[in-house]
């Protein structure tokens, strides 16, 4: 029989002394109090009296959000539970509770009072970060990764183009092509460093390549997007690289911008107007679709998988693009495509967003197992040997949560390295 | 001899609404209450406002009272009350008291609109200690302060800072013998918790609840504004007991969906009691002979089901609360359906 997890709220005093022995540490949570004695209003609109957390106050536990709650199904939370937590005593600004929301939207998606964690958290989290609170120091170390480096793996700069060398096909650097192009390609931070998104952005390279596409990447120009930063509280980092990146952009002539990552998706389509910024931003898959004539005659190696996609959050809930990937891993020859039972608008978040990505480790000592495990567990519930995936974020995210999760025959792919394959062949 | 007066019992807005259309439709109507007043327990509870228009409640009676004083084709009686009835549908003798002289009326139709009582907190199983703390009080004691923008507690006199509410007092209880849903309770004790809000803005209020029945509108006019803009603690979990400590109130229950117990003090507790037929209504039933449910209240819904304002006796309606909780919009759609057919009524025997 399986073991019943049960996660009380932790109060983890850091140093707490009962009868002369020291019972510092997490562990310390057997000693919480069970009966309330006080309710705390106040701690209620300490929240919803920060600008854009507002919809906080407005829970009555109607509970529908915490079935679709991801970081509920691996430990005890739920945007409902955080309401009362609040009321029964806890400051949000300075509990656990506030890093582990990942704004994957999928209580918003159900929510009948609009009650909207992804304005909520980014908002609370800044007010902590503004009042000194404690803030996970791995997450931490991003935002000042992203401050110094330009990204949040903390890799030089000028390395940012590296990748290029090896992707098989000359990718022209805008600023060298001196002329204006159709597509600006936007590469991101971890194809552009991760090796394993690096195998996606080259895979990439070579389809545009083999499409005629007119495109060119900015190469040593190209900053974060900080999205991700935003929502875990950093918006004057966000905003610091917003004006980098919009300059950017602006100083060179292009008709439409394409993003590898659904992160820098929302981050230029749905934030960068509210800084000026209002051109045709599209995710690669959703630019590949419109190609798929073109793109059909050049798959001709079949790819004899049985895969199943993860709709990342922020393509899919955020942005409402479910279809575009599916249709390109149809278009491949010897794919089977198979569900899973959460997908589309109810897909399950892989954990890394809302900085969730640089978290780990501090989001595993509150929830039993990382949300990218139960995913790759539920992936390989379907029979499926391929996850197929459509964020920079996951690969990686993934490709640890099959090892751990005992599921290595499952390989996690890009759907541009899987059309890359198709195209080449095995390599 | 056969009539074509209506006879209403009971001036509270039901009775009055029922007079008002028995002569709209051009019949005649004697209205008969027991009171000296018209406007029924809104008027002598002293109610502040109107769930859920926010009507100013004294305003609204004496609307309804002064379209049936005036109204040439209703007459009405004070401090009158039926002794006594014989005859049947279209030829009714009534025997009223009224003022101290016996008098006798010959009517062709009757409608029972006799009302209810606010549920008696001493009899409650759980101990809330009504009668025992100044503090506790009732959802129509609450309603007087209200009124008289004087919330205070009653033990010393000083504005409450914690006012809880406990909901379903006196309904939804086997033990007790009322198994209903009082129905209009969660509404008035959210508009109350508003008001609280606004007399005492500084107070914090809490209302604790088994389900918020918020029907229809209620849940966007009243519910909704409580809690996102006026700040209301809605808690599921029903209070178990008011206890004393110091000079405040403790109260204890579970605290449901943390799944914790909850020990609570308060400065005041407002307990939302229910409806039960009124003493007019039980006796008005034996006098005129109608069937009583098993609550007490008038039996309605006649052989079909869809006939609200039918009661077991043809000839014989009834609106408002005296067939069951009922809140003013519902009293008072039902004493237009009654004066209808208590009009039809005398038609068909006229005729």
């Amino acid at each position: 029989m399986a073991v019943k997890y049960e996660k009380v709220k932790a109060v983890e005093k850091e140093h707490a002394v009962v009868d002369g022995v020291d019972v510092s540490g997490h562990w310390n949570r057997m000693f919480e109090q069970r009966v309330i004695f006080e309710y705390t209003p106040e701690l209620i609109e300490k929240v919803a009296s920060i600008p854009n957390a507002e919809s906080f106050a407005n829970c009555y536990q109607c509970a529908k959000c915490v079935a679709v709650c991801p970081v509920d199904v691996v430990g005890n939370y739920g945007p409902r539970k955080l309401y009362r937590y609040a009321q029964t005593g806890t400051d949000l600004t300075e509990a656990p509770e506030l890093w582990l929301c990942t704004t994957c939207a999928n209580c918003l998606r159900v929510c009948p009072k609009e009650v909207n964690m992804v304005k909520i958290m980014p908002a609370a989290r800044e007010q902590a970060i503004l009042d000194g609170k404690f803030v996970p120091p791995e997450l931490q170390q991003a935002f000042e990764n992203t401050a110094k480096s330009g990204n949040p793996l903390g890799q030089p700069q000028r390395k940012r183009d590296a990748w290029i060398q090896n992707a098989g096909v000359p990718i022209p650097i805008i600023k060298d092509l001196g002329r204006p192009v159709d597509v600006l390609w936007y590469v991101g931070s971890y194809p552009s460093y991760h090796p394993r998104g690096i195998d996606a952005a080259s895979a990439a390279a070579r389809i545009f390549t083999a499409l005629g596409i007119d495109f060119a990447v900015l190469g040593k120009e190209e900053k974060d997007d900080a999205d991700s930063q935003r929502l875990a509280g950093e918006k004057g980092l966000f905003e610091m690289m917003a004006e980098h990146n919009i300059a950017t952009f602006n100083s060179y002539e292009w008709k439409e911008l394409v993003v590898t990552g659904p992160h820098e998706l929302n981050a230029f389509k749905n934030v960068y107007p509210k800084y000026g910024f209002e051109r045709p931003v599209l995710h690669y898959t959703t630019f590949l679709a419109r190609y798929l004539d073109q793109l059909k005659p050049l798959l001709k190696h079949e790819v004899n998988v049985k895969v199943t996609y993860h709709d990342p959050c922020y393509l899919g809930r955020h942005n409402g693009e479910y279809e575009a990937p599916r249709k390109l891993l149809e278009a491949i020859p010897g794919v089977e495509l198979v569900e899973m039972s959460r997908n589309r608008e109810n897909g399950y978040c892989c954990g890394g967003g809302g900085g969730g990505m640089w978290m780990d480790s501090f989001t595993a000592k509150h929830t039993k197992m990382r949300l990218s495990e139960k995913r790759a567990m539920e992936a390989a519930s379907t029979g499926a040997n391929v996850l197929a995936v459509a964020c920079p974020f996951e690969v990686s995210r993934f490709e640890d949560a099959v090892k751990s999760t005992g599921n290595e025959h499952v390989t996690v792919n890009d759907i541009l390295e899987l059309l890359d394959r198709s195209m080449r062949g095995e390599q | 001899m056969t009539s074509n007066k209506v006879l209403v019992i009971g001036g509270g807005p039901a009775g009055l609404e029922a007079a008002r259309s028995v002569a709209e439709l051009g019949g005649e109507a004697i209205l008969i209450e027991k009171r000296e007043r018209l406007g029924g327990t809104p008027d002598r509870e002293n109610y502040a406002k109107l769930t859920h228009h926010w009507r100013d409640a004294s305003e609204a009676m004496a609307e309804l009272a002064s379209a049936v004083t005036s109204n040439a084709n209703v007459q009405v009686k004070y401090q009158a009350e039926v002794k006594r009835m014989s005859g049947s549908a279209g030829n009714f003798e009534v025997q009223i008291e009224a003022g101290g002289a016996a008098e006798s009326l010959n009517v062709g139709a009757v409608i029972v609109a006799t009302g209810f009582q606010h549920f008696d907190p001493g009899r409650a199983t759980q101990y809330y200690n009504y009668y025992s703390f100044p503090d506790v009080i009732t959802l129509t004691d609450l309603e007087k302060m209200l009124k008289e923008h004087n919330v205070v507690r009653p033990s010393n006199g000083e504005a409450p800072k914690k006012i809880a509410f406990i909901q379903c007092v006196g309904s939804r209880d086997r033990q007790i013998g009322n198994e209903y849903c009082s129905k209009v309770c969660c509404g008035i004790a959210s508009k109350q918790a508003i008001e609280l809000r606004e007399q005492l803005p500084d107070s914090k209020v809490f209302i604790f609840y088994i389900d918020m029945r918020m029907y229809g509108y209620w849940e966007n006019e009243i519910y909704w504004p409580a809690q996102e803009k006026y700040k209301v603690n809605y808690i599921k979990g029903v209070i178990s007991e008011v206890l004393r400590k110091g000079d405040q109130l403790l109260i204890r229950g579970e605290d449901t969906t943390m799944s914790r117990p909850m020990e609570v003090t308060m400065d005041m507790v407002v307990l939302s009691v229910g409806m039960e037929p009124s003493a007019g209504t039980r006796a008005v039933a034996q006098l005129l002979g109608i069937q009583q449910n098993k609550y007490g209240f008038i039996e309605a819904g006649g052989t079909s089901g869809l006939d609200p304002v039918a009661t077991s006796v043809p000839g014989i309606f009834v609106a408002g609360a005296a067939s069951g909780p009922s809140d003013l919009d519902d009293s008072i759609s039902e004493a237009g359906l009654a004066a209808a057919r208590a009009v039809a009524s005398v038609r068909k025997v006229m005729a």
